[in-house]
């Protein structure tokens, strides 16, 4: 304990100098504008600002990096809110309960739970990788590829439980984002799939063109169909400052976040996305009547957003404590890391006392930042929805086009998104909710990699799945969960033919 | 009236860069880069950028196009326009590629500029295989051929093919279990999934020290700066030296007194000691070279991982004939 207040004192010694906490407001700043903007992720935006911290010392470099990362978390809620356009896979959720609160003239308050939800997320994280960092980062290295498949398996059951209507239409869903994620090179051969010889499809199908068509596009077309262009998304803005009956709801349903979160961020392969994903479904299923999420449940919108934070924060766990990036943003800043001469690996904490400690103290340093810079913002973003169809619309359909188009340059990139949105329409019509799609086509990838990599290694017996008990854990409560979904729905069919 | 004068405006504008086309290089290079931002190769390049603009007095800009194992990027290098504004990085998976993709553009599409360096491969294993020297990986393999369980790259990535020229050299085998990438490789590797892996000393040097897992030996023609106390192959008694590397190449067809300033200057940025003594301290090792080098480096990696790719089945375009 006197240790932990001691490298504490130390970290916020080395993060609350001027420069560094200056270099925490830029990355914070710019990871928010990214959030904002869709289509630019903290991906690209990290390593455009490389080359820039070459002349920064390892500290400041990281401290800003660090920045942009978690702060794209707060600001990709955004447009997910206003606009029912996700800017990061993690924020898809957002969409489902944030936009209909919007809908509802509660901008304000979605945007500051979120915002809050962020917060004490963050807040929470930051102290759990201070006191317990080192240890939990070994966790990591227990997960084999048979157990990621199980970790997947649970989030693709969770999408299940979150989509409001039909769970058929719902499996359906994702077993069609499973077969667009199939798209691509093939991991194993190198042979190409299903890419109609196009170079662009080699890759396999981005997420950003497919969701800022699915959600985005298609929500303008739905828009301008019944209103036929005319009027303002919401007329009522309403409070902004949630009111305290509101809070008091929402504050457990963010703690259950924040712990789904941390636990997801840890697991190599897990991440934001499945944490929030899955912090959603937990929150719709403890709820007295699921039927309020998809029509602007608060807890819908404070779980995930939570969720989501906490994920970003303790992905750095395994990266700082061992050297080990758990996902392709913590593999950049260990690129960093090397570029400026330290090699990552578990001698970072003994070695770079400065580095680690001042890192965890800039989190907390700038989770504060991020919501002095983002609850004066809100007031403005929710003047946005009064801006007249006419002028939103075409505005909304350009910044889509140009963030999809920056991803990796590609016109091709901009025609998926046009399809996507007229498929999206089309879903909208037959009550598909394209959430799921977005989840299996994210995972499918890593769990036919994982699937065919852990047969590899067990040759080619399935029970590995069952006798380790780690993946055994995650398919037991994946079929818990199943079961949970079903049982009421098979009951009500029974109900029914007995009524007959 | 509006639109003619904008259009005259334009003319305007255009003429002093028509002028001024004898010199050269004439405003911003573009340096490709066919991988993602942050990895070995962005990061080694970028460093490169800063050198080469001090050198060509014009900003060299660094332009990712990753996608399709390097083909998307190495597509755009040998389809840009041939006046020497655009040149890439080709590495050792170019040559692959146009084997194993009928799309890739081949290696007569790129001219030569300058060579920056090799990678050499290495292996090493987790420590609960018991194993602590390469003679005992062997023996252990032959033993139980096919038991012990090598992560690395998918075919043909490079520590694929470091393990594959592995097996033929050393007379063993193993089986190879793919990993999308170094850093879930060493992961794997750390967690025991897999008992060795074949990826470079960079990646691992810091685990090696901790003991968390044993360097076995460096494909390279010295021992790696970074890991002094790890034996070459050679040294070991195999003669196994394979590694990846990295140059910068030209579209065909740039003029070629163009493409003589490129690779003085590019040749002479390389030398400089500022570059190199940062891309040491971030892992790199630099060997400059000029574009006859780099020829013969293509060459010479040409000859060695054909007969690799053919055996494993990975030509499926432009076969050589018998």
């Amino acid at each position: 304990m006197q240790d932990l207040l001691g490298n504490l004192a130390m970290g916020f010694g080395v993060a609350l100098s001027l420069q560094n906490i200056g270099l925490c407001f830029i990355g914070c700043a710019l990871g928010t504008a990214i959030g904002v903007l869709p289509g630019i992720g903290p991906l690209p935006t990290v390593a455009l600002l490389l080359p820039f911290t070459f002349s920064l010392d390892p500290t400041g470099a990281l401290i800003m990096l660090a920045g942009v990362f978690y702060g794209a978390q707060y600001g990709g809620s955004t447009t997910a809110i206003l606009a029912r356009l996700p800017g990061e896979t993690s924020s898809v959720v957002t969409c489902l309960d944030g936009y209909a609160m919007a809908l509802k003239g509660q901008a304000g308050t979605a945007l500051a739970l979120a915002a809050i939800g962020s917060l004490l997320a963050g807040m929470v994280t930051t102290l759990l990788i201070a006191a317990a960092g080192p240890p939990l980062a070994d966790i990591a290295l227990l997960f084999h590829s048979a157990d990621y498949v199980s970790v997947m398996v649970l989030g693709l059951i969770s999408a299940v439980v979150m989509a409001h209507g039909s769970v058929l239409k719902a499996l359906l869903m994702i077993l069609l984002g499973l077969l667009l994620g199939s798209v691509g090179t093939d991991v194993a051969t190198g042979e190409y799939r299903f890419t109609l010889g196009l170079d662009m499809l080699a890759d396999g199908i981005g997420f950003v063109p497919i969701s800022m068509g699915l959600f985005g596009l298609a929500e303008i077309m739905i828009n301008l169909e019944n209103r036929g262009g005319r009027g303002v998304i919401a007329k009522a803005v309403g409070s902004l400052w949630p009111p305290l009956a509101v809070l008091r709801q929402a504050l457990p349903a963010m703690l259950r976040g924040t712990a789904i979160g941390a636990g997801f961020g840890i697991m190599p392969g897990g991440g934001p996305t499945i944490a929030s994903f899955s912090a959603y479904s937990l929150e719709k299923k403890m709820a007295a009547q699921p039927a309020r999420f998809g029509h602007g449940a608060v807890e819908g919108v404070a779980a995930p957003e939570a969720a989501n934070n906490a994920a970003t924060q303790s992905c750095f766990i395994p990266m700082l404590c061992l050297g080990i990036p758990p996902n392709a943003l913590m593999a950049l800043m260990v690129g960093a890391m090397m570029v400026h001469g330290i090699q990552p690996g578990p001698s970072i904490i003994t070695k770079q006392p400065e580095l680690f400690w001042g890192m965890i103290a800039s989190m907390a340093v700038g989770n504060i930042i991020l919501v002095i810079l983002n609850l004066p913002l809100i007031g403005i973003w929710v003047r946005l929805l009064q801006v007249p169809y006419a002028y939103l619309f075409p505005a909304i359909i350009v910044f889509c086009a140009v963030g999809t188009y920056t991803v990796d340059n590609s016109t091709g990139d901009v025609v998926l998104m046009a399809v996507f949105g007229v498929l999206g329409y089309v879903f909208r019509k037959l009550d598909c909710e394209p959430a799921p799609l977005m989840l299996g086509l994210v995972l499918g990838p890593l769990l036919e990699e994982n699937f065919r990599r852990a047969m590899v290694l067990a040759d080619g017996d399935v029970t590995i799945f069952v006798t380790r008990p780690i993946s055994l854990g995650f398919l037991l409560a994946a079929a818990a969960l199943l079961a949970a979904v079903l049982l009421p729905s098979i009951r009500r069919g029974r109900q029914e033919a007995f009524r007959e | 009236m509006h639109r003619r004068t904008l259009l005259g405006a334009t003319a305007m504008l255009a003429l002093p860069r028509l002028a001024r086309a004898a010199s050269f290089p004439d405003g911003p290079i573009t340096l490709i880069v066919a991988w993602p931002a942050g990895g070995g190769s962005d990061v080694s390049m970028r460093l490169v950028a800063e050198a080469a603009s001090k050198r060509l007095g014009v900003p060299v800009v660094v332009e990712n196009r990753p996608g399709a194992a390097g083909t998307i990027g190495h597509r755009a290098i040998a389809a840009a326009r041939p006046d020497g504004q655009t040149i890439g990085m080709v590495s050792q998976d170019a040559i692959s590629a146009q084997y194993g993709n009928a799309n890739a553009p081949a290696m007569s599409e790129f001219e030569p500029l300058a060579f920056f360096g090799e990678e050499p491969g290495a292996l090493q294993v987790h420590p609960s295989t018991g194993i602590t020297t390469l003679a005992q990986y062997i023996e252990r393999a032959k033993a139980n051929p096919g038991k012990i369980r090598n992560g690395g790259n998918p075919a043909p990535g490079a520590s694929y093919l470091y393990m594959a020229y592995y097996e033929r050299k050393l007379g063993i085998r193993v089986t190879k279990v793919s990993y999308a990438g170094y850093a879930p490789t060493v992961t794997a590797l750390l967690s025991g999934e897999v008992d060795s892996a074949s990826v470079p000393v960079p990646d691992v040097v810091e685990y090696h020290k901790e003991g968390r897992l044993k360097l076995l030996a460096v494909a390279g023609e010295e021992r790696h700066f970074m890991a002094p106390d790890v034996p070459t192959f050679r040294e070991l008694g195999h003669d196994v030296v394979i590694g990846g590397w990295r140059s910068l190449a030209a579209p065909v067809g740039v003029p070629a007194d163009r493409l003589a300033v490129l690779r003085r200057e590019l040749f002479a940025a390389f030398r400089d000691p500022e570059l190199q003594a940062k891309a040491r301290q971030a892992g790199f090792v630099m060997s400059p070279g000029d574009a006859a080098r780099t020829a013969a480096a293509w060459a010479e990696s040409d000859t060695g991982v054909y007969p690799i790719l053919d055996e494993l089945g990975l030509v499926k375009a432009r076969r050589k004939q018998g």
